[in-house]
């Protein structure tokens, strides 16, 4: 029988059953999002648009923010070979975050009557900034959550003398994430100043706090899914968060390019954040050396194709599409457009989202002590959101390359008369690959919240038929994976990146300022396709080729020795 | 790097020099930005732009409490779903504004314009005299009342009060003001064919959309055959000069009291005393509408339309008036 280790280490269930609630409600608040898009006046009135969107956006930070506190308390014990500090603490913590998700959904509303709840200068009740709409309230009683968060860290992690690259990597996160969050505490009344902090916020989160937190807990998975070397996945921690810092602290400079900072930071910007990719690559390099590092069988599909569909797209979509906009004279095309949102769902479902289902998906059944699972809705569910999700994107991106053209080209701004009959072909993809989303986390929910509890019978009888089953030569797509191979691969994805880059430059042609749209068309139209099919058929390969090493049990977790401190 | 037994251990001086580097950045960083917000720079700063007595850091407090940039975008930022408004204000002016942001449901017509500059207050930060003059002085508003003029707008309708649409305006005149290194750029095209545009004009849009509208308007056509005309052409005047922003049809308050059930009620005042609502006082209401004001309504806040409309105009807006009175009793 199969036994978690660390009796703490249940506390994290409850943050992941959370998360997989918020989820739901998030995605339902998307589909609404894309149908108000088609008729804007869906609901005018009773729900307007930018009230669901603050759901839809503040929803997505929750739930991630629930997956990475489910995740750390996960593999916190295991790092730190003891049980976690102040349970109590852990249980409060819970429970905050549920009063805080629901008291932050129900005060977003009050934006259609304008209802701030200004008192000495704070809004207390709602903020209207994107990303930060969460009143004052809302936000101290988050603080408090980090806070408690951090102490459970430190608390539980050994003397500081004793810390591996993920202790750092991990301590150095939860600090960071509660340190910046205080940068979007106040009111600022200059437009400049309001953006220039809102950023330190979104962009220093995501960029140099979640980052560092998903390097860390990416490296500790495959430490506990392939038995990696401890030693080789610190390495590749410590040069990806050296990297992620390194190229994200001045490539926050790309936020500064328009909102009335000097000119300056367009060089800054354009300069650093083109190197925000390298810490990517290293990332998805090290994914691909520690799952062939031995060819056994992988116990848990779901959750790598999970953890691998999170680097993958951590590569396409922060990577490849951050990349794309990140120089000015790309940048002033794609600012304020669809473009950016094909960047902003892919990186951030496909980076931070995908990571807290995969280890989900790898802690769940642990937890619920099962020796073997039913994987095939788990893995449905893995090809239903990846595709939908780069259907998404390229909706987002193909939607965006319109609207730069009729909005910023040709100047029309009569968004009801103008814009958006332009871009219905993209605005009705959408809501169609929402469904198709919507359908794989209704079935990835239903399979995590269920796992376990009815389904056992089926298990034993599957195995059976899994082990009559005469093996199967492994085909075109199912043979070995080598490191030139995915070399190809990924240099297939950066040749499309490169098309979207030149796409997205030529818009500063002198004929196409003139009302020709061909030539940007014609490479948006090569560059995204291109990109999102080369990733999907790139995944596609490598989970046929692990596939193809055949079934394992999901046997005990691996023992702790490997992952014994460094300076020993 | 952990280290291991029995080989030098690098991983401090390692971690030292990635600190090292780090620091370095940051300085550059913290310096770029102190001078990025020196006042030398000469970048407008909310706190010394005013509209009309209206300060644009109130409006920066409405702008969030409404949480316009969860459809707008603002420097670009924000949900793409509605027009960027950094520099709505240079483009359209504050008569435009003035006029749609009360009811944003449809686009102002040229009269509704037309009125608010007969606000001396509006026309002095315009800096214009008449409507012709504003309209060439803001193409953005000419192109706007040429094109979508009382169509509807896929805005919802907000509870603005004056207060709040006159701090929204002194904040996008605000952002109109700063300079945003040439973003968004500016269209080079010349002679762009805008018949790709269709959308459906309000009136056609709700007898569409609502049967009960077209209902409606048969009932009140059977009802008073000899009031119909005079009230139509009211209600058509009424949206053509922009009064149907302030004031609605049923009995909401927009900026000011909504006209349904108006007619005949008795009408408190804000001096105490109370009036019944006929003829008489709604002429006067239209011409004069700061002779008597309602209890709990800023008095100031209406022009006087005895300028822009004939005697006639504002007897079939107030037979209208009477037709939404009638109705709803």
């Amino acid at each position: 029988m199969i036994r978690i280790e660390y009796a703490t280490q249940r506390l994290s269930l409850r943050f992941f059953m959370l998360m997989l609630v918020l989820f739901l409600f998030q995605v339902a608040f998307g589909l609404l999002l894309s149908a108000q898009h088609i008729d804007p006046t869906l609901l005018a009135g009773e729900l307007n648009f930018n009230v669901i969107r603050a759901e839809h956006t503040n929803l997505g930070i929750l739930w991630i923010l629930s997956g990475f506190i489910g995740t750390i308390l996960f593999v916190g014990p295991l790092l730190s070979k003891r049980e976690l500090a102040a349970p109590g603490l852990i249980k409060f913590l819970f429970l905050a975050l549920l009063a805080v998700v629901i008291w932050n959904v129900a005060t977003q509303v009050l934006a259609q009557t304008g209802v701030a709840g200004w008192w000495e200068g704070e809004p207390l009740l709602q903020e209207g900034l994107e990303y930060l709409e969460a009143g004052r309230i809302a936000d101290i009683v988050i603080l408090v959550g980090f806070s408690i968060l951090c102490y459970v860290v430190l608390r539980t992690f050994p003397k500081v003398s004793q810390w591996n690259e993920i202790h750092w990597g991990l301590g150095i996160g939860v600090v960071a994430l509660t340190g910046v969050w205080i940068f979007g505490m106040f009111f600022v009344a200059r437009l400049d100043l309001q953006e220039y902090f809102r950023w330190y916020v979104v962009h220093y989160w995501v960029e140099g706090v979640w980052e560092v937190i998903h390097i860390s807990l990416v490296g500790f998975l495959l430490v506990l899914m392939f038995k990696a070397d401890i030693k080789s996945v610190g390495y590749a921690v410590f040069w990806g968060i050296s990297l992620v810092w390194l190229s994200g602290l001045l490539g926050n400079a790309h936020h500064y390019f328009w909102i009335g900072t000097p000119e300056f930071w367009q060089f800054w910007g354009s300069l650093f954040s083109a190197l925000e990719p390298l810490p990517l690559i290293f990332c998805f390099w090290h994914v691909y050396l520690d799952a062939h590092q031995d060819g056994k069988p992988v116990r848990n599909m779901p959750a790598f194709a999970f953890l691998l569909g999170s680097v993958v797209l951590e590569q396409v979509g922060a990577g490849i599409l951050g990349f794309t906009m990140t120089f000015a004279l790309t940048n002033v095309w794609s600012h304020g457009t669809w473009v950016t949102l094909s960047h902003a769902h892919l990186a951030l479902f496909g980076t931070f989202g995908m990571l807290g289902l995969a280890a989900a998906y790898y802690a769940v059944p642990l937890m619920r002590g099962l020796t073997g699972f039913d994987q095939r809705p788990g893995k449905l569910a893995f090809w239903l959101v990846f595709t939908s999700m780069l259907g998404l994107g390229f909706a987002f991106a193909i939607g965006g390359t319109v609207q730069v053209f009729v909005y910023r080209t040709l100047g029309l701004s009569w968004f009801s008369g103008d814009v958006a009959p332009a871009m219905q072909f993209a605005k009705l993809m959408v809501p169609i690959f929402g469904l198709v989303f919507a359908i794989g986390v209704c079935l990835l929910v239903y399979d995590l919240l269920t796992l376990g509890l009815a389904r056992s019978v089926a298990v034993k009888r599957l195995a059976q038929e899994a082990a009559a089953r005469p093996a199967r030569a492994p085909g075109l797509w199912g043979r070995r994976l080598t490191g030139w191979e995915a070399g190809l691969w990924l240099l297939g994805m950066w040749i499309a990146g490169a098309v979207i880059t030149l796409g997205l430059l030529s818009f500063n042609l002198p004929f196409v300022q003139h009302g020709h749209a061909a030539l940007p068309y014609l490479m948006a139209s090569v560059g995204y396709p291109g990109l999102f099919l080369v990733t999907l058929l790139f995944v596609w390969r490598f989970l046929n080729s692990l596939e193809a090493r055949g079934q394992a049990e999901l046997g005990p977790l691996p023992a702790t020795a490997p992952l014994a401190t460094g300076a020993t | 790097m952990s280290c291991v037994e029995g080989e030098p251990c690098v991983e401090g001086r390692k971690r030292r020099r990635a600190l090292l580097a780090l620091g370095l950045m940051g300085i550059i960083f913290l310096a770029l930005s102190a001078f990025s917000f020196l006042d030398s720079r000469g970048q407008a700063v909310p706190r010394t732009v005013t509209y009309a007595g209206h300060d644009a850091i109130a409006g920066k407090r409405v702008f969030q409490a409404f949480n316009c940039m969860g459809c707008h975008t603002m420097v670009g930022n924000g949900a793409y779903f509605a027009p960027d408004l950094t520099k709505l204000y240079g483009q359209v002016g504050p008569a435009w504004l003035e006029a749609f942001l009360p009811s944003a449901g449809a686009w102002p017509t040229r009269a509704a314009v037309q009125v608010q500059l007969a606000d001396p207050d509006v026309a002095g930060e315009a800096g214009v005299t008449g409507v012709e003059e504003y309209l060439t002085k803001f193409p953005g508003a000419a192109e706007r009342i040429e094109r979508r003029s009382a169509h509807a707008s896929t805005m919802p309708n907000l509870p603005l009060t004056k207060d709040d649409v006159r701090g929204l305006i002194a904040w996008l005149k605000y952002t109109s003001s700063m300079n945003t290194e040439g973003w968004p750029p500016a269209p080079r095209v010349d002679g762009v064919s805008l018949r790709q545009a269709k959308s459906v004009p309000v009136a056609q849009q709700t007898a569409a959309t609502s049967p009960d509208a077209a209902s409606a308007g048969t009932q009140a056509a059977a009802a008073g055959a000899a009031a119909a005309p005079a009230a139509a052409r009211g209600e058509a005047l009424a949206r053509e000069y922009g009064c149907v922003a302030c004031h609605a049809s049923d009995t909401r308050r927009l900026v000011g009291p909504g006209w349904g059930g108006l007619y005949g009620s008795t009408v408190a005042l804000t001096d105490g005393s109370s009036v019944k609502a006929d003829d008489a006082y709604l002429v006067e209401s239209i011409v004069q509408p700061n002779a008597k004001t309602v209890a709990g309504f800023p008095s100031g806040t209406m022009v006087s339309y005895a300028e822009i409309l004939d005697r006639e105009q504002v007897d079939a807006i107030v037979a209208y008036i009477r037709s939404l009175g009638e109705k709803a009793q």
